[in-house]
């Protein structure tokens, strides 16, 4: 697999974050911003935070290979 | 998924575009193999324990530069026009965008709050990063953590799920404790009663369940994938569990009984038991409650046991699984058989599959009787033996 590709950090805040609880329906309705929430990339388990890419537009697919 | 990937390429080479996936499921070398296969390239987050609360997948959103959700699967023909090629005003009280970086969180913190404020966000916090970043070394704490949430909050869908999730994460690991796929499983039809519409939570069971309820085959491209990814001359990734016979079987849509002309090995019980447990045995049912007239799909997992020093004996036939069954009851393997070990002593884990169908007019609980035939030895070049063991198969009954 090719290196995924994350956003580079100049100046740099940290997040420390569990795992989000969210409230409220899944998927949010269009307008009302995205919950942010950091999971492990199944690459090498590292933390990725959505909010790392803010600033980009973002194409989110959330699937499953089954 | 390949759709989005194929279209959104050109978009992501031209730097218009982050692209960013959430896997649902158990086990993320699955999904690692799938992306190497699909030749995936964007960095894709596992979310065994569903957090971000999703019921059914696939989602797509196209999420603007401030974070605001823009289209709700949006559509590959006009996502320029409807999102890539439009401004997005930045909301009121949005704040710059600051560049950061995620890391894990305090583990520590998290059990101290969790215990200082004993409520169900804190346990479910705590355990749900001890699952993410916890390692299987941890499994216990968040099963724990899990656990002292719902004495808080006994029909909480989210936390019966998220316990279903660590105990088969436990059942795969050396930490097992017998039972735990039944626990599994059992947490999971819980959360499944709680909220039967949760499509995230569903798939988790029909994963291990029998093919009359299966929607699709599950992990039925895995040999696929390897194979061409071989082709390609690359090294398939390597899975940490292969799937089980339930995970690769085809969906059903009438009951395909197997095996009635067989006969029972052993009709008249004469083969000595095995009253010191030399081999150890497991039966999981799923789902564990039925409708009559349902079918179910019944796991028995076996392995010599190590306390007594037992081997498998490789040097004789293979070990048999009979299944009996009552009147009008059906089943798609009568007499089932494990490969051998490929030494003459091995004390590998074994496992059979086999689905069952109840009668309309079956209720509260029916015992089916299952019986297994083997050669085990009683140490390396210990003395061997050919035994049974009798194996029950409670299937239950909604009432």
């Amino acid at each position: 697999m090719r290196r995924m590709r994350l956003p580079a950090a100049t100046s740099v805040l940290v997040l420390l974050c569990a795992s989000t609880v969210f409230g409220g329906d899944y998927p949010p309705r269009v307008g009302e911003p995205h919950p942010d929430v950091t999971l492990p990339s199944i690459e090498d388990g590292a933390a990725v935070s959505l909010s790392q890419f803010r600033g980009r537009k973002l194409l989110l697919i959330q699937f499953a290979s089954w | 998924m390949p759709v989005w990937h194929k279209a959104s390429q050109r978009w992501v080479n031209d730097g218009k575009l982050a692209v960013v996936g959430i896997t649902q499921e158990q086990h993320p070398d699955r999904c690692r193999l799938f992306a190497q296969w699909q030749q995936f390239d964007w960095p894709i987050l596992h979310d065994p324990i569903d957090v971000t609360g999703a019921m059914a997948v696939p989602i797509v959103m196209a999420i603007d530069e401030h974070g605001i959700v823009r289209v709700v699967n949006p559509r590959v023909e006009t996502f320029e026009t409807d999102f890539l090629n439009k401004t997005f005003p930045p909301p009121p009280d949005a704040a710059a965008a600051t560049p950061v970086v995620a890391q894990r969180p305090d583990l520590s913190e998290l059990d101290r709050t969790a215990n200082k404020l004993d409520t169900i966000a804190g346990w479910q916090q705590y355990g749900d990063a001890l699952v993410l970043w916890g390692g299987v070394e941890r499994i216990n704490n968040a099963i724990e953590a899990y656990r002292r949430g719902l004495q808080l909050a006994p029909r909480d869908g989210s936390l019966q799920f998220r316990l279903g999730v660590c105990y088969r994460r436990r059942y795969e690991s050396q930490l097992r404790q017998e039972g735990d796929f039944e626990r599994a499983v059992t947490a999971w039809n819980e959360a499944l009663n709680l909220d039967p519409n949760h499509y995230i939570w569903r798939r988790r069971i029909q994963q291990y369940g029998p093919r009359l309820i299966k929607p699709y085959p599950f992990y039925d491209w895995i040999d696929q994938a390897a194979r061409e990814v071989r082709a390609r001359g690359e090294t398939p990734l390597e899975l940490a569990v292969s799937p089980s016979g339930a995970e690769i079987a085809q969906p059903q849509r009438r009951f395909s009984e197997i095996g009635q002309d067989e006969t029972s090995p052993d009709p008249n019980g004469r083969i000595h038991r095995d009253k010191a447990r030399l081999i150890q045995t497991e039966v999981v049912v799923v789902p564990p409650r039925i409708k009559p007239g349902e079918s179910v799909r019944v796991h028995v997992t076996v392995r010599p046991n190590q306390t007594a020093d037992a081997y498998w004996n490789n040097e004789n036939e293979p070990v048999k699984l009979w299944v009996e069954t009552p009147a009008d009851w059906k089943t798609d393997g009568r007499l089932l058989t494990a490969p051998l070990g490929d030494r003459p002593e091995t004390n590998e884990v074994r496992s059979f599959e086999f689905e069952l169908k109840s009668p309309d007019n079956a209720q509260d609980k029916v015992r089916l009787s299952t019986y297994m035939l083997y050669y085990v030895c009683e140490g390396v070049d210990g003395t061997c033996l050919y035994l049974r063991q009798d194996i029950p198969v409670d299937v239950q009954f909604e009432r």
